[in-house]
């Protein structure tokens, strides 16, 4: 990617951030009810009084126009102050970070999973095709992707963890042992889905005339399938795998809650609970950031493992 | 190599099947507690330790590190706990407050009157919170004497004193990171390691109201109900603070596990607008409807018995007449059908809904969905009234918007389940929904509900220092919104604390801040 095209880019994705950071606020400062009783209150049924309401929104200068309270906002987090997060108590870049450790590793280890599984099993399907093992991959990949996250993860730990005693059933720690359950949980259903996308991109590739001319020149099927097809079958997965990193990225607030899994979709079900709008912002900023870069990262890994991109430029 | 591949598919089916069928029984055996750790599974949503941030003091609480000046019984009573005892003076504004000589804190400092007063002023400087409590005129320290006069009179103050807002912190410790290490507190555990994921307790060595039973407690937070359910089935926890109603029966074995249940401090009522010109303004439209729903049923059956049936406004976890005070509209359809016909209202067009002057009668039910009873409770009202031919529509609202609809009053019935007695003591309750709201001076009666004897008990209990009597003033207006026939409770839900029979001790209070106590100990 030239340079000029990187920066195109680059400017891209900051309009696309101020855009969001924008939307974002929009909708949390101007959904129905009262913000600042939401902030104290969460979904509680408490009674608050209104001297503590207004305490807190002069406080939190909540009583100027939504304008004037979206460019404060703003005006920090362009030096780089995303804002105090009224409900952890303590600034909001700090509290991200204290989640992003849990978040990557469960995106790597699930991502990991997604992939040993899914690849093997995609292409083994493709070349067997009809075979009974394709058909019992493809009932299980559909199982895979029907099945909600949090029954699935809910069944891992009944199964894996109270019957059988493998694993523990207390996350809320990051460790070997707590990983496991929710990167196989995420895994699984990643997994089903690219599967499926490997067997077709595999099949696809295995119909094009130069896999015709391969064989006509007498290579053998292991060359074809290693040398010649796969290289042109991952290439579109990498694109989907990038988007579901960067999704992944983000936390996956359900599975999180089901393990206690101390990641960023947890502390975004919270923030919004709460509607700590300076954290809200924080973690949609976050995750619009990293999908955009993931998919920076993809374009240009295009650029290394295409040709035929690198000919035309 | 097919041949290979079918038998390993089908090797793999037959394990999966005997994973479905359970073949480890992890579930069986018994939770074996370690002699000198407890571990504690619970929801958790503090990030910090600083008791004045937030709800963040409840944390401090439940965990076994901060007491207050005064506790609560297991009936909100007002106990003794680092003060002594305490007497409000003729003025009606100066409580003098005697502390306990033998409390210390967990670093060996003695608790004086001077650090409470001190630690009582800091709960003032740092959150906006305390003044909504009651406003300090001044505070005094002698010896072990404290005196708080107030502004105003505050017959509650010593159940104010009790909220975990005012935990007593060690004033004479300033280098201490309150989030992470939590303040220098008086209760049987100190902080070893805090996150908002898992907390590490440890004895406090000078514990000053008998022995710590345990030298470790690990409370790992564990927000998922059915996951909480699981650890402690297979043991990896001790006990565990409130199990879904619908797994409690996985703990019904008593040899295994012990269950301590009890009302909360929460009602789930509907607010019934009887504003001039609406359905429910004539009290005999307002009797039928109650009068039509069996609410025994709906706690019973829907509810499988995990919610007490409603009638007073106020929770029998609090001692203000719960069994003295008789609902006079019970369910008794006939009774319902008759009130509605003296009303005016029947059934003349054999649409199956009763109408006067040309229109039906309909009530519009404002409900949301975060709590799972209250569309049950909605649904059921639905399908009961209609027996008697009142239309109940039902409009399921975001919570964000509920405050609003019921201050409007935009709605004839809208439900909460709300907290009564936070300090101890209904009254902020009883005002806040039934006391007549004049030109804006009870916003939260959005229902037009007025009476002047019960806003004349409100004014009573406003400046009534003597227990007894503000006890009968209580029971008093619960006795006039019944008469009345000014709001329909549904029911009281039960909250509970699940352990293994390797521990005694704990149980479950209705203030939702004493768990882990000096009480719980290992089983002998």
């Amino acid at each position: 990617m030239a340079n000029k095209q990187m920066m195109a880019r680059i400017g891209q994705i900051a309009l696309v951030l101020l855009g969001i950071s924008f939307i974002t606020f929009a909708l949390v400062m101007l959904a129905p009810g009262d913000v600042v009783r939401q902030m104290i209150a969460g979904n509680e049924d408490i009674m608050v009084s209104q001297a503590e309401i207004d305490a807190l929104r002069a406080e939190l200068g909540l009583d100027k126009p939504f304008i004037f309270q979206y460019l404060d906002w703003l005006g920090r987090a362009l030096q780089g102050n995303l804002g105090f997060s009224y409900m952890a108590k303590k600034p909001v870049i700090e509290e991200l970070l204290g989640r992003l450790p849990a978040t990557i590793y469960l995106s790597l280890a699930s991502l990991l999973f997604m992939i040993v599984v899914s690849i093997p099993l995609g292409i083994y399907s493709a070349v067997k095709r009809g075979s009974v093992f394709d058909y019992v991959v493809r009932g299980l990949t559909f199982l895979g992707v029907s099945v909600p996250g949090f029954w699935l993860g809910l069944m891992l730990l009944w199964i894996l963890g109270l019957k059988l005693d493998l694993f523990p059933i207390v996350g809320g720690t990051v460790s070997l042992e707590t990983i496991i359950l929710p990167a196989t949980t995420l895994g699984i259903a990643m997994a089903s889905k690219y599967t499926r996308q490997v067997r077709t991109a595999v099949l696809e590739e295995l119909h094009q005339d130069y896999v015709v001319g391969a064989r006509a020149r007498g290579m053998s099927e292991k060359h074809i399938l290693w040398k010649e097809v796969l290289p042109n079958a991952m290439l579109p997965l990498i694109t989907l795998m990038g988007l579901s990193l960067g999704n992944l990225l983000g936390g996956a607030a359900v599975i999180e809650m089901v393990f206690g899994w101390p990641g960023l979709g947890r502390l975004a079900i919270e923030a919004i609970t709460y509607r700590d709008f300076q954290l809200v912002q924080g973690v949609v900023i976050w995750i619009a950031l990293m999908y955009m870069i993931i998919n920076l990262v993809v374009d240009i890994s295009y650029n290394y493992l295409d040709p035929r991109l690198r000919k035309v430029r | 190599m097919k041949k290979m591949w079918k038998v390993s598919a089908a090797a793999a089916m037959i394990g999966l099947m005997a994973l479905a069928a359970g073949c480890g029984g992890g579930e069986e055996k018994k939770a074996a507690v370690a002699k000198d750790t407890l571990k504690f599974g619970v929801t958790n949503f503090a990030d910090s330790l600083e008791p004045t941030d937030n709800y963040f003091g409840w944390v401090v609480m439940r965990y076994g590190l901060g007491e207050c000046l005064v506790k609560f019984d297991e009936k909100m009573n007002s106990t003794p706990w680092l003060a002594e005892s305490w007497k409000i003076g003729d003025d009606k504004l100066t409580w003098t407050i005697k502390i306990n000589d033998k409390a210390v804190f967990s670093n060996g400092d003695k608790l004086t009157a001077q650090i409470a007063k001190e630690s009582i002023e800091r709960t003032f400087a740092k959150s906006d919170r305390a003044k909504t409590f009651f406003e300090v005129d001044e505070i005094t320290a002698d010896g072990q004497v404290l005196t708080i006069k107030t502004k105003r009179p505050v017959p509650t103050l010593p159940g104010m004193l009790a909220d975990p807002l005012f935990i007593i912190v060690n004033t004479k410790v300033t280098d201490r990171d309150y989030a992470k290490q939590g303040p220098i507190c008086t209760g049987p555990y100190m902080v070893k390691d805090y996150s908002k994921a898992k907390a590490v307790m440890v004895a406090n060595p000078n514990y000053w109201d008998g022995a710590v039973p345990f030298k470790t407690v690990e409370i790992p937070t564990i927000d998922d109900p059915n996951t909480r359910a699981m650890a402690l089935q297979k043991g990896e926890i001790d006990m565990a603070i409130n199990i879904a109603p619908g797994d409690l029966t996985l703990f019904d074995k008593k040899d295994k596990f012990y269950i301590s249940s009890i009302a909360s401090l929460r009602s789930v009522l509907a607010r019934l607008t009887s504003a001039e010109g609406r359905p429910l303004h004539d009290k005999r439209v307002r009797e039928a409807l109650l009068s039509s729903l069996d609410r025994e049923t709906y706690n019973k059956v829907l509810l499988k018995d995990t919610f007490t049936t409603g009638g007073p406004a106020v929770p029998p976890s609090l001692d203000y007449g719960f069994d003295e005070l008789k609902d006079p509209n019970t369910y008794n359809m006939e009774r319902s059908k008759k009130l509605l016909a003296e009303a005016g209202w029947k059934d003349t067009d054999g649409d199956g809904y009763v109408d006067k002057d040309g229109k039906n009668l309909e009530l519009d039910f404002v409900f949301y969905s975060g709590r799972a009873e209250l569309p049950l409770y909605a649904e059921a009202t639905q399908a009961d009234a209609k027996k008697v031919g009142i239309k109940v529509n039902l409009k399921n609202v975001d919570y964000n918007v509920l405050d609003g609809i019921g201050k409007r009053g935009e709605c004839d019935l809208i439900i909460s389940n709300i907290i009564t007695a936070n300090t101890g003591d209904p009254e902020v309750y009883m005002n806040w929904y039934w006391k007549t709201n004049v030109n804006g001076s009870n916003p939260q009666n959005g229902s037009g509900y007025s009476n002047p004897e019960y806003d004349a008990l409100s004014d009573k209990l406003a400046v009534e220092f003597d227990p007894a009597k503000r006890r009968q003033y209580i029971i008093d207006m619960q006795r006039i919104l019944l008469d009345d026939a000014a709001t329909l409770i549904f029911g009281y839900p039960q909250t509970n604390m699940v352990s293994s029979t390797g521990i005694t001790g704990a149980e479950i209070f209705p203030a939702d801040y004493y768990w882990l106590t000096k009480d719980v100990k290992p089983a002998k």
